[in-house]
């Protein structure tokens, strides 16, 4: 369940802006009310940022050229 | 599934179709992407027959998200099942990636945090999908920009856990590879040592771009993006793919825009093929002496 929910908050942040900056100012507080563990909150303090910013925006990217769909070709 | 023979070949796209089939002399294999036909009018099935009729035809898909720690629904193995029984390719695969979580689709094949829950999450899946499909997948190694968050293993560890929990084998893609090692500092020959080369039974070629702060190292990132030429050092890590692995190898270039004229195509599968009998020959050489 645990595991379930952290892909589910990585998806969040993956593709919400909102989501992504909330996280990004309060990473353990966001983890923690998102009802993953401490031990998994500790870990996504520690995150790839720039890996993150650059994903953010090469899926955003994506979704402008599928005209903001977040389905179809997803490489 | 190839006759003992390795197959160079592209991935097929509406945009080479033309080419692709007024060049069948020069391609061994296309892949085609199993999902562009879950929604196929009976018409474009009936295309995709008449094409698995003149060319051996591999199926790929890009939604399963197999690995993951949430079970892949029945529903999109089914289709996956209902397309190999019509088309009888010569294997199908994907990626190791989860692309949905609680109800968001990412839109693309993200890595998923290399721990034991997506290693039994994955494993539960493949086998899963061996069962609904009627045939184990190859397996593809993703390209990532972030490196996966809670993971607790390196990439090469990850894999070997998931080939060791299934019966699949692997289609590595090299240009994943390669990004992953220039974005995380890792070396791709070491990981290639590392991984089980009787398992590995395709390989995938593309190129990329960085991305990012392109000047300063530590903020950029080579994107795969499948839409520039295969750069020389995927080129080697085929070679050593070849020198490597046992058993024949299905190579397939994926091209998903930008589409230069086919002549270059067919030029990168030249390379390709070049490149892979070089690996041949220092692996002959290797038995020969040996022998």
């Amino acid at each position: 369940m645990s595991a379930t929910l952290l892909e589910a908050f990585l998806a969040k942040i993956y593709v919400n802006e909102d989501a992504r900056a909330s996280f990004l100012a309060d990473p353990r507080g966001e983890a923690i009310r998102a009802g993953l563990s401490q031990h998994q909150a500790d870990e996504l303090v520690q995150i790839d940022r720039v890996g993150l910013d650059l994903m953010a925006e090469s899926l955003r990217r994506k979704r402008e050229r599928r005209g903001g769909s977040q389905t179809g070709r997803h490489r | 599934m190839s006759d003992g023979r390795d197959q160079i070949g592209l991935g097929w796209r509406r945009e080479l179709a033309v080419g692709i089939l007024a060049n069948l002399d020069r391609i061994d294999v296309v892949e085609v992407i199993a999902d562009d036909y879950f929604d196929a009018t009976r018409r474009e099935r009936r295309a995709l027959r008449t094409l698995a009729a003149q060319i051996p035809v591999v199926l790929h898909g890009v939604t399963l998200g197999l690995a993951s720690a949430v079970p892949v629904e029945r529903r999109r193995l089914e289709r996956t099942a209902r397309l190999c029984d019509e088309v009888q390719p010569d294997y199908w695969s994907e990626h190791l990636a989860f692309v949905r979580g609680g109800g968001i689709e990412i839109g693309h094949l993200a890595a998923p945090p290399r721990n034991n829950a997506t290693v039994e999450g994955a494993a539960a899946n493949l086998e899963r999908a061996t069962r609904i499909v009627g045939s184990a997948p190859l397996v593809e190694n993703v390209a990532t920009l972030i490196d996966p968050p809670a993971s607790d293993r390196d990439e090469a560890t990850w894999i070997n856990d998931i080939l060791g929990a299934s019966r699949c084998r692997l289609l590595l893609d090299l240009h994943n590879l390669y990004a992953n090692a220039t974005n995380f500092g890792f070396d791709a020959s070491h990981f290639l040592a590392r991984i089980p080369a009787e398992r590995v039974a395709a390989i995938h070629l593309a190129g990329g771009k960085w991305i990012g702060d392109i000047h300063n190292a530590a903020g950029r990132r080579l994107l795969d993006d499948h839409l520039h030429d295969v750069p020389d050092p995927v080129y080697e890590l085929l070679t050593e793919v070849g020198a490597r692995v046992p058993g024949p190898l299905t190579v397939i270039l994926e091209r998903d825009g930008h589409y230069p004229p086919i002549d270059r195509l067919l030029e990168e599968l030249d390379v390709a093929r070049a490149a892979l009998a070089r690996g041949r020959r220092q692996r002959d050489a290797v038995s020969e002496a040996a022998a």
